[in-house]
């Protein structure tokens, strides 16, 4: 098979095989960039928590070192009198740790120091204050406070809040992040993209190899489309190697055996092996001297038992038997031949399995006598000439009812038309239609020799149904009023249009409508009835005749079949008219069945397209 | 396997429906040559309805026609499709058989 068109066969459903491996690695593919994006999600938010808590914690420790230094100092420098120093230090210990609120407050609110000079109102240090005076709670609120105790003076609170020192922030963080992310994200896309494309093509073969380990044996249904990539190609051609070394291997097996078959045997002895009709050479003492493969065959015997035994221990066919004796003695030279039916193994009276010849002829020796039975299986041309001879007889018999009625009618038209018109009309018109009747009957042997040449064919055209049934009608009712057969034609009030041979559909109907008119005795009924559906033109003809026994329905079709019913030997017929419309109907592309019960009457049913089939 | 049997005059035709492979050439292989015996070799078999045949088939078609050939016959298939026709064209064997387009043509051949 060449390439191309194992590449045509191997796409369609693989392809779509093949398909639903590669959604899956695009799913995973999928499902792992979103569980990396998730990642990326999460290790930001952690991160961002992390180093918030970090920050945090590290300006606690920062915020709460300074504080302790300022207080040290304060309360140092506060015991000396020194407020000015003190907030100076304050000032300065706000700048440098970015506070915004650092201050120095009295227990009444007052404030000593404080990193806005603006807050502080007291010009001097009070040489003494009230130490249970409360402080201002809306100062001191959400501040971090450390307690103070100036020596010889009083408590104080240091106070300091915010001015939190600049870190990155978590959105920029985020955003950092985000942006490496995405160039990561659009990297992992790019490598995800180039690793499907590859994939698609391991994904197949490994489909393809599911399919090998499933049973799959066909190289036509493992190939895969070559446009998937080198390991695809790599794939297919290991496929087709493997066909063809299989292929080599089956023809080696075939030619070994062949050999084996052929071997040991001599040029003589083969070619009389070869030939279909059995060859036994008899001696003076009519013993087997000589049995070729087809001898063996027809008497049901090994060469080996065959060779050398005496023949009438094979050949039990008495005629033949005396003939040999005969020749084999040298009393006789005369040939003869024999036709011998073989009943089935076993039986003596059972049916006959086949008819062998056997021919019985003198081999010219000059010292002994010696006999040659050739034996030659004539059961397949016994069939059918008896076929042949009961089809002649038939064919003669129909013939002659409308021969002889020419001949009659003739006689009585010359003698008795010149006188009587009437009755020549008559004769004329019984003459026309026993012509017609002959020329249907030599019509319908042609066409049997037609179908047996594998000439039959159809000539298409269009067909107008209701004229086909009217003819019909007209040509029937005739004959059924005359057996006084209530024939009834059931006809759609229209027919659509039809396409089909108009002369050899006739044909067919005519030979259902005639059978049932021809097997339904006086008084019975035939009903045809006409329906068209599915673009189906659908007769049926149903009578209330003989019927035919389940056993011979199939073979009602066969040519010159004829039921073995006594009623029917009785009766004409050519035994052709059922096979012709059954090989009619068949050829439009529709068939014909049958239904029928004996003595209860027959149903024949014909289907035909209405349209011609594309062919 | 289904083997179909059709009788058709003296002529026995087989029809087997399936693919002939390991399996059922076996029993493909006992009904044919039981037929051969029971008809002396007219029987023809219908390759219509068997898509497809393995090696096994092929040795067992051989032995088949190596057993009529014994007779001086030969096995005649007959509607064998493209396939089956291709295998017995790459393996030689094709003219250790004869074949025929229909079974009508087989058992035509032998009057």
């Amino acid at each position: 098979m060449p390439d191309a068109q194992r590449q045509t066969v191997s796409t369609s459903p693989r392809r779509r095989f093949l398909m639903r491996g590669e959604s899956a690695i695009a799913s995973a593919g999928l499902t792992v960039m979103a569980l990396m994006v998730c990642v990326m999600i999460g290790s930001v938010w952690w991160a961002q928590r992390t180093q918030r808590t970090a920050v945090r914690e590290a300006r606690e420790r920062q915020v709460n070192a300074a504080a302790q230094l300022l207080a040290q100092s304060s309360e140092l420098l506060l015991a000396e009198g020194e407020l000015t120093a003190v907030r100076r230090m304050v000032a300065d210990a706000a700048r440098d740790n970015h506070f915004e609120i650092c201050r120095i407050v009295l227990p009444d609110g007052q404030i000593l120091a404080s990193a806005q000079p603006s807050e502080s109102k007291l010009r001097d240090l009070p040489p003494e204050w009230d130490a249970h005076s409360a402080p201002q709670n809306n100062l001191l609120a959400s501040q971090n406070q450390w307690p103070l105790l100036i020596p010889g003076r009083g408590p104080a609170v240091l106070s300091i809040s915010g001015g939190d020192t600049y870190v990155a922030g978590p959105n920029d963080l985020a955003a950092g992040v985000l942006a490496i992310g995405s160039v990561a994200l659009f990297a992992l896309l790019v490598l995800y993209r180039r690793m499907r494309f590859s994939m698609r093509g391991l994904g197949a073969v490994r489909e393809a190899l599911s399919a090998l380990a499933g049973g799959e044996s066909q190289p036509e249904a493992l190939l895969i489309s070559a446009d998937l990539g080198p390991e695809v190609q790599a794939w297919n051609g290991l496929i087709r190697e493997t066909e063809r070394i299989r292929r080599a291997d089956l023809a080696e097996k075939a030619r070994e055996a062949v050999g084996r078959r052929q071997e040991n045997k001599g040029e003589l002895e083969a070619a009389c092996d070869a030939i279909s009709q059995g060859i036994i050479l008899i001696d003076d003492q009519c013993r087997v001297r000589y049995a070729n493969g087809a001898a063996t065959v027809f008497l049901s015997s090994k060469r080996e038992a065959l060779v050398g035994g005496d023949i009438s221990k094979f050949l039990q066919v008495p005629d033949v038997l005396a003939d040999v004796r005969a020749i084999a003695s040298g009393s006789s030279r005369r040939r003869s031949t024999h036709d011998v039916e073989r009943r089935e193994e076993g039986s003596e009276s059972g049916p006959v399995a086949g008819v062998l010849r056997f021919s019985v002829r003198p081999v010219r020796r000059e010292d002994v006598g010696s006999a040659m039975i050739t034996i030659e299986d004539i059961t397949q041309q016994r069939v059918a000439e008896e076929s042949r001879n009961r089809f002649v007889a038939q064919a003669t018999h129909e013939l002659r009812t409308p021969l002889t009625n020419i001949r009659l009618y003739i006689e009585t038209a010359i003698d008795e038309g010149e006188e009587n018109p009437a009755t020549r009309a008559k004769c004329l018109n019984i003459i026309n239609g026993e012509t017609r009747r002959l020329e249907r009957i030599v019509g319908e042997m042609l066409s049997v020799a037609e179908i047996e040449a594998g000439s039959f064919e159809l000539r298409y055209d269009d067909v107008r149904a209701e004229s086909l049934f009217e003819d019909l009608k007209a040509e029937f009712e005739p004959q059924a009023a005359e057996k006084n057969i209530s024939l009834t034609f059931h006809l759609p009030p229209k027919f659509p249009p039809m396409q089909g041979d108009r002369d050899k559909i006739t044909l067919a109907v005519h030979n259902l409508i005639a059978n049932s008119l021809k097997y339904t005795p006086t008084g019975g009924r035939v009903d045809v009835s006409v329906e068209f559906s599915n673009q189906q033109l659908a007769i049926q003809v149903k009578d209330t005749g003989i019927g035919i026994s389940e056993e011979e329905q199939d073979k009602v079709f066969d040519r010159f079949y004829r039921a073995k019913d006594t009623r029917v030997s009785k009766i004409t017929g050519t035994g052709l008219g059922l096979t012709l419309a059954r090989e009619v109907v068949r050829l439009h592309g529709g068939d014909i069945h049958v239904d029928s019960k004996l003595d209860h009457g027959s149903t024949f049913t014909l289907t035909i397209p209405t349209q011609k089939k594309a062919a | 396997m289904k083997i179909s049997e059709q009788q058709q005059g003296a002529v026995m035709v087989l029809k087997p429906e399936g693919p002939l492979v390991e399996g059922v050439i076996e029993e493909f292989k006992q009904r044919v040559l039981k037929t051969l015996a029971a008809s002396m070799g007219r029987f023809v078999v219908d390759m219509s309805a068997v898509p497809f045949v393995d090696s096994l088939a092929l040795e067992g078609m051989m032995d088949v026609s190596d057993e009529l050939s014994k007779g001086g016959q030969v096995l005649r298939l007959c509607a064998a499709n493209k396939t089956v026709r291709e295998v017995l064209e790459l393996t030689d064997l094709a003219s250790h058989f004869d074949h025929f387009d229909d079974a009508n043509a087989a058992v035509r051949s032998f009057l």
